[in-house]
């Protein structure tokens, strides 16, 4: 009985919405798709109509229609339809800032069933936005640091910015050319992002997709190719997480990681699914996970993962920049089926915003499993994995040996900003691990194309590890120890 | 070196100006666009706000067009529209909203010593506008009377100490002014045309302290001038319609 009434109940709310659900022709409300009229006030009329009749979608055909921000309301969806380019005003004075939070080409917070739609494109000019920013920051009209010069990244727009909605999905359309991240969900509940296209190299930040503090996420058949992290999960409030995520079937290319967990890691990341993703073209790590500012992340399965031309591949660090009274904990993370290319340039040559280099001078880094004395990184799995580096390890252009003293010289750097790169020369050029619990590797190859003057791996400070089939390739180096252990117990090698 | 001289220059000059009574900032360097096409509002809305937030000023438009919706004039700024700058409304009739009841290009809700100066014209492209209104009207999407929805030029409400000054005024979607409880406004040597929409009215004006107007030609499609009642210290003296009769405020 409870349950007819259950189906019943969910049948007529159905019936409700779908009933409501009505299409709506931009146009219609005087929208003018000529590339220079600025459609603001009568675009947002329109939502805002729309939001109180009920619901439905706001259709906008072909044509490019400039805009500033948009505030999305519940029961709305933005649906562009092939050719129509929704372009953001090059004038920063056009967006609106959600107070205490961001600036955004389309906003909405504490909304519902919103959506954005079509095969369409959303290009916030991001570019030009920043430039006209900091010609007025300049002039003194707008207060603006300019750290590192450039406008801090709150005052830039992202292109979206969605803040505790529910039931959001961005589906089939393209997202370009962002002033800050491309594209921020935050403490949002039901994300549903499929097949949309980031092209985003115009700016600083970024990032492709931030997902930050959301449940109920999937990422699937979607292609990233961003100046900053391709594909980000990030966690900014200690009393929230990332939980049930599944990451599936996309492309990334990033000036920065692929796919990224962190920086900002204060509550933590649960139940994460990566699956078939390729990486290219990548200037850092393939995967990053960090946990760095007291973050829980726990249960983690990458499975068929694809790293071409990326300059690190995997990287999983405990830092301590804060922590809120908790221990950050790293567990329970599988990457199997993985395949791997670091090449001996920069991979990210070419496209605009190119990654900074620093941390120089430094030989290949290896990928690494880095936590902290007083917090270990826990039961990690590598199985069916191949990296190939160039090698090429030079002693003389970069040198950290395998003595105590010089292993023990590693920095811990418990506050500093998580990168791969972070602690200059490792003295492996394939896999380095420090202060670890439980480690496997089954059926794992690292491969250098070059000699190198370091071994393939490293191990200090680890306890329980088992490497089943592990294989290291190196030219001309026949009988080189090529896994050196320091201050670890409990090795099984099979 | 060079650029650090004209970096330390520049920074000289601009406290110098922050010190001295009127400080006055040209519309481009808010970014403002005098092409005609550009929608300046947001940025004509930063330099205002700008200005009222540094202790106040004049806002320059010279010779040009500047396309802008509903800009809220704020204390101790000044507009002034140099000989051939026309501040043009935009025809899409949601770039506009209301101070008090009356939508208008410039409004203002409780600010004081606040102007609009020069030679310049503000226009309302009151035919255009106004087809746009009916056509959301008729469509459904507007929900207001075409009365309510035809914007005016200049609506101010709860203000202290206006001067309108000396510009033009010209074919706006509604009536051309509107002024409630106000206190101390001035109105000099203005030129009002409005004859592209029905019954568009001059100047209405209520509840105000002390309502100065002086040396104005109204050419209207409604009455120029209207006291909705309730206003104190009202002077009308040298204002004229086209056939040559002065206007007076009625008891």
């Amino acid at each position: 009985m409870k349950v007819t009434t259950g189906l019943l109940t969910l049948f007529l709310a159905w019936c409700t919405l779908s009933s409501s659900a009505k299409d709506y022709r931009v146009d219609d409300f005087g929208a003018v798709p000529d590339g220079v009229t600025l459609n603001t006030r009568t675009i947002q009329y329109a939502v805002d109509l729309i939001h109180a009749e009920g619901g439905g979608r706001l259709i906008f055909p072909l044509g490019r229609y400039v805009s500033g921000t948009i505030h999305l309301r519940s029961n709305v969806t933005l649906h562009l339809e092939d050719g129509a380019i929704l372009l953001g005003s090059t004038n920063p004075y056009d967006y609106d800032r959600m107070p205490g939070f961001n600036t955004a080409f389309l906003l909405a917070k504490d909304q519902e069933n919103i959506g954005l739609t079509g095969e369409g494109t959303i290009d916030c000019r991001g570019r030009a936005v920043a430039y006209n920013l900091v010609e007025q920051i300049h002039k003194g009209v707008v207060k603006d640091a300019l750290r590192l010069d450039r406008p801090v990244e709150g005052s830039r727009p992202m292109i979206i910015y969605f803040r505790s909605c529910r039931n959001v999905k961005v589906e089939g359309i393209q997202l370009h050319n962002s002033g800050s991240w491309v594209q921020t969900y935050d403490q949002c509940v039901g994300l549903t992002i499929d097949r949309i296209r980031v092209e985003s190299n115009a700016y600083w930040n970024n990032d492709g997709l931030d997902v930050v503090d959301c449940e109920n996420v999937t990422v699937t058949n979607s292609f990233f190719n961003a100046a900053d992290d391709a594909i980000c999960l990030k966690s900014h409030d200690a009393n929230f997480m990332c939980k049930n995520v599944l990451i599936r079937n996309n492309v990334a290319r990033s000036g920065a990681s692929g796919i990224k967990f962190g920086t900002a890691s204060n509550g933590g990341f649960k139940d994460i699914r990566i699956l078939n993703n390729k990486v290219y073209d990548t200037y850092r790590s393939a995967i990053t996970i960090a946990s760095v500012d007291g973050g829980q992340i726990e249960n983690v399965i990458v499975d068929t993962l694809r790293a071409i031309n990326t300059g690190n591949i995997i990287y999983l660090r405990i830092g301590d920049r804060q922590n809120h009274g908790k221990k950050p904990m790293l567990k329970n993370v599988t990457i199997q089926n993985l395949y791997a290319q670091v090449p001996a340039t920069k991979p990210d040559k070419g496209y605009d915003y190119e990654g900074p280099i620093e941390d120089l001078p430094r030989n290949i880094s290896p990928s690494s499993i880095i936590g902290l004395p007083d917090y270990p990184i826990e039961n990690i799995t590598l199985r069916n994995v191949e990296i190939v580096y160039p090698g090429a390890g030079n002693e003389y252009y970069a040198n950290v040996g395998l003595t105590p003293a010089d292993l023990d010289s590693i920095p811990e750097m418990r506050k500093s900003y998580p990168e791969f790169s972070q602690f200059k020369e490792l003295p492996a050029w394939g896999m380095y691990i420090r202060h670890a619990r439980g480690i496997t590797f089954e059926n794992v190859t690292m491969k250098a194309l070059e000699p190198d003057y370091r071994p393939a791996i490293v191990t200090d400070d680890v306890k329980g590890l088992r490497l089943t089939n592990t294989r290291m390739i190196e030219p001309e180096a026949d009988g080189k120890e090529q896994v050196f252990f320091y201050k670890t117990d409990d090795v099984t090698l099979q | 070196m060079n650029k650090l001289k004209l970096i330390a220059l520049a920074l000289v000059s601009v406290c110098t100006l922050s010190l001295s009574a009127q400080v006055t900032y040209k519309a481009s360097y808010f970014g403002v666009k005098s092409d005609g096409s550009t929608l300046n509002t947001r940025s004509i809305q930063k330099a205002i706000d700008h200005i009222s937030e540094q202790g106040g000023g004049t806002l320059e438009f010279y010779v040009g067009r500047y396309l802008t919706g509903t800009l809220n004039l704020k204390s101790n700024v000044t507009i002034q529209l140099h000989e051939g700058a026309v501040l043009v409304g935009v025809t899409s009739p949601y770039d506009y909203f209301a101070a008090g009841d009356t939508k208008a290009i410039i409004c203002a809700e409780g600010q004081e010593n606040i102007a609009v100066t020069g030679k310049g014209v503000i226009q309302g492209q009151g035919t255009l506008l106004q087809g746009k209104v009916q056509t959301q009207i008729d469509k459904g999407n507007l929900k207001e009377s075409l009365a309510q929805a035809s914007p005016a030029l200049i609506s101010l409400k709860n203000c202290t100490n206006v001067k309108i000054e000396g510009i033009n005024l010209q074919n706006p979607c509604g009536n051309v002014m509107v002024y409630s409880d106000c206190k101390d406004v001035t109105l000099n040597n203005l030129a009002v045309t409005s004859r592209q929409t029905a019954n568009s009215q001059g100047v209405l004006f209520s509840g105000c302290t002390g309502f100065t107007m002086t040396d104005c030609y109204f050419d209207t499609t409604g009455t120029a001038l209207v006291s909705g009642g309730n206003s104190t210290g009202v002077t009308i003296s040298g204002c004229k319609t086209p056939d040559g009769k002065q206007l007076k405020a009625k008891k």
